[in-house]
C-alpha cells in the first residue's frame, strides 16, 4: 500500500489531489464501527470521519490502559499456590 | 488490509509475553503501578516490533519510549540490539534536522510548499471575487473544520506531528488496524486469567 501511494504522489503533480483525500477518508470511514453501521446512503462529512477516528483511537488507547490495569491486578492477586499460578508463572513470569 | 489477523495476534502475544518474562526477576517486588507500566509498555513495544518499523507510527512508539531512560532495558530486551529503531531496517535519524528519526525531509518540505501555494491561491481567488457567496463560505468553514480535526488526529497517532495530511491518514488507517490487534491480544489474556477473588 505504501509503495503504491508513494509513486502516485511523485507523479510530478505538486498538489495533494482531492481524490486522494476523498479515497483515504472513505477507507477510514469503512474502518470505524460507528459510521459503518449507518445506512450507506447517509453522507458523512470528512470532518465527521476525522472526529470519529479521533474518538475511536482514544477509546482504543483507553482500553489498553484499562486492560493493563486489570491485568496488573489479576497477576497480583493470583493465589501463588494454585495450579493456575504455576501455569501463568511458566508462561509470563 | 491485514493478511492474516490471527497470525498477527499470535506474533504480538508472543512478543508481549517475551517482554513480560524478561522482567520476571523483579516481578515479585513490583508495585501495582510498576506492574501496570510494564504490562502496557511491553504490549506497545510488541505491537511496534511486530510491525517491524515499516510504518512511521511504529518507529515513533519506540522513539517515544526510548526517551525515558527507565525503559531502555526493556526496549533492548524486546527489540534487541540488532534491530532497534536506529538500525538499517528502519529509516535513520540523520535525515531530519530536528532529530526526529524519519528521513522524510523532501516529502514534508514539498507538502509545506504546496499547501502554502493552495492557501495563496484561495486567498487570491477570494479577493478577486468581490462578493462572498454563502456556498463558498460554507465550503471554507468546512475546510477549516477538516483542518482543525486533522490537527487533533495528529495527537492520537504516534509520530503524527511530523506528518503531512496524506501520510497522516495513511498511517492512521494502518495504525487503527494494528492497534485493534493489540487490544484483542490484551483482552484475550485478561479473559483467560482466573478472576480475582480478593477485592
Amino acid at each position: 500500500m505504501s509503495s503504491r501511494s508513494r509513486s502516485s504522489r511523485h507523479q510530478g503533480s505538486s498538489r495533494i489531489s482531492d481524490d486522494q483525500i476523498v479515497d483515504l477518508i472513505s477507507k477510514l470511514r469503512s474502518l470505524l464501527p460507528e459510521i459503518r453501521n449507518r445506512r450507506r446512503s447517509d453522507k458523512v462529512s470528512a470532518s465527521k470521519v476525522l472526529q470519529e477516528t479521533c474518538n475511536y483511537i482514544r477509546n482504543l488507547h483507553q482500553e489498553v490502559d484499562d486492560l493493563s490495569e486489570r491485568l496488573s491486578q489479576l497477576l497480583q492477586s493470583i493465589d501463588p499456590d494454585s495450579a493456575e499460578a504455576s501455569i501463568i508463572r511458566s508462561l509470563i513470569m | 488490509m491485514m493478511h492474516n489477523p490471527s497470525k498477527v495476534r499470535q506474533k504480538i502475544m508472543k512478543k508481549w509475553i517475551m517482554g513480560l518474562r524478561s522482567c520476571s526477576s523483579s516481578h515479585e517486588n513490583l508495585s501495582l503501578s510498576e506492574r501496570r507500566w510494564i504490562i502496557k509498555l511491553s504490549a506497545d513495544l510488541a505491537l511496534a516490533s511486530v510491525r517491524n518499523g515499516s510504518r512511521r507510527w511504529s518507529r515513533a512508539i519506540i522513539e517515544e519510549a526510548s526517551r525515558n531512560p527507565d525503559n531502555k532495558g526493556l526496549i533492548q530486551r524486546m527489540l534487541g540490539s540488532g534491530c532497534d529503531y536506529r538500525s538499517p531496517c528502519l529509516i535513520p535519524r540523520e535525515g531530519r534536522s530536528d532529530g526526529n528519526g524519519a528521513g522524510h525531509v523532501t516529502k514534508s518540505m514539498w507538502v509545506a510548499t504546496s499547501s502554502k501555494k493552495i492557501v495563496k491561491r484561495c486567498r487570491r481567488a477570494r479577493r478577486s471575487n468581490g462578493r462572498a457567496p454563502r456556498r463558498n463560505e460554507a465550503a471554507s468553514i468546512a475546510k477549516r473544520l477538516v483542518k482543525k480535526r486533522t490537527q487533533l488526529l495528529k495527537d492520537f497517532v504516534p509520530g503524527g506531528q511530523d506528518m503531512d495530511d496524506v501520510s497522516l491518514i495513511e498511517e492512521t488507517l494502518d495504525y487503527i488496524v494494528w492497534l485493534r490487534a493489540q487490544v484483542d491480544v490484551m483482552r484475550a489474556l485478561a479473559h483467560s486469567l482466573p478472576a480475582t477473588t480478593s477485592i
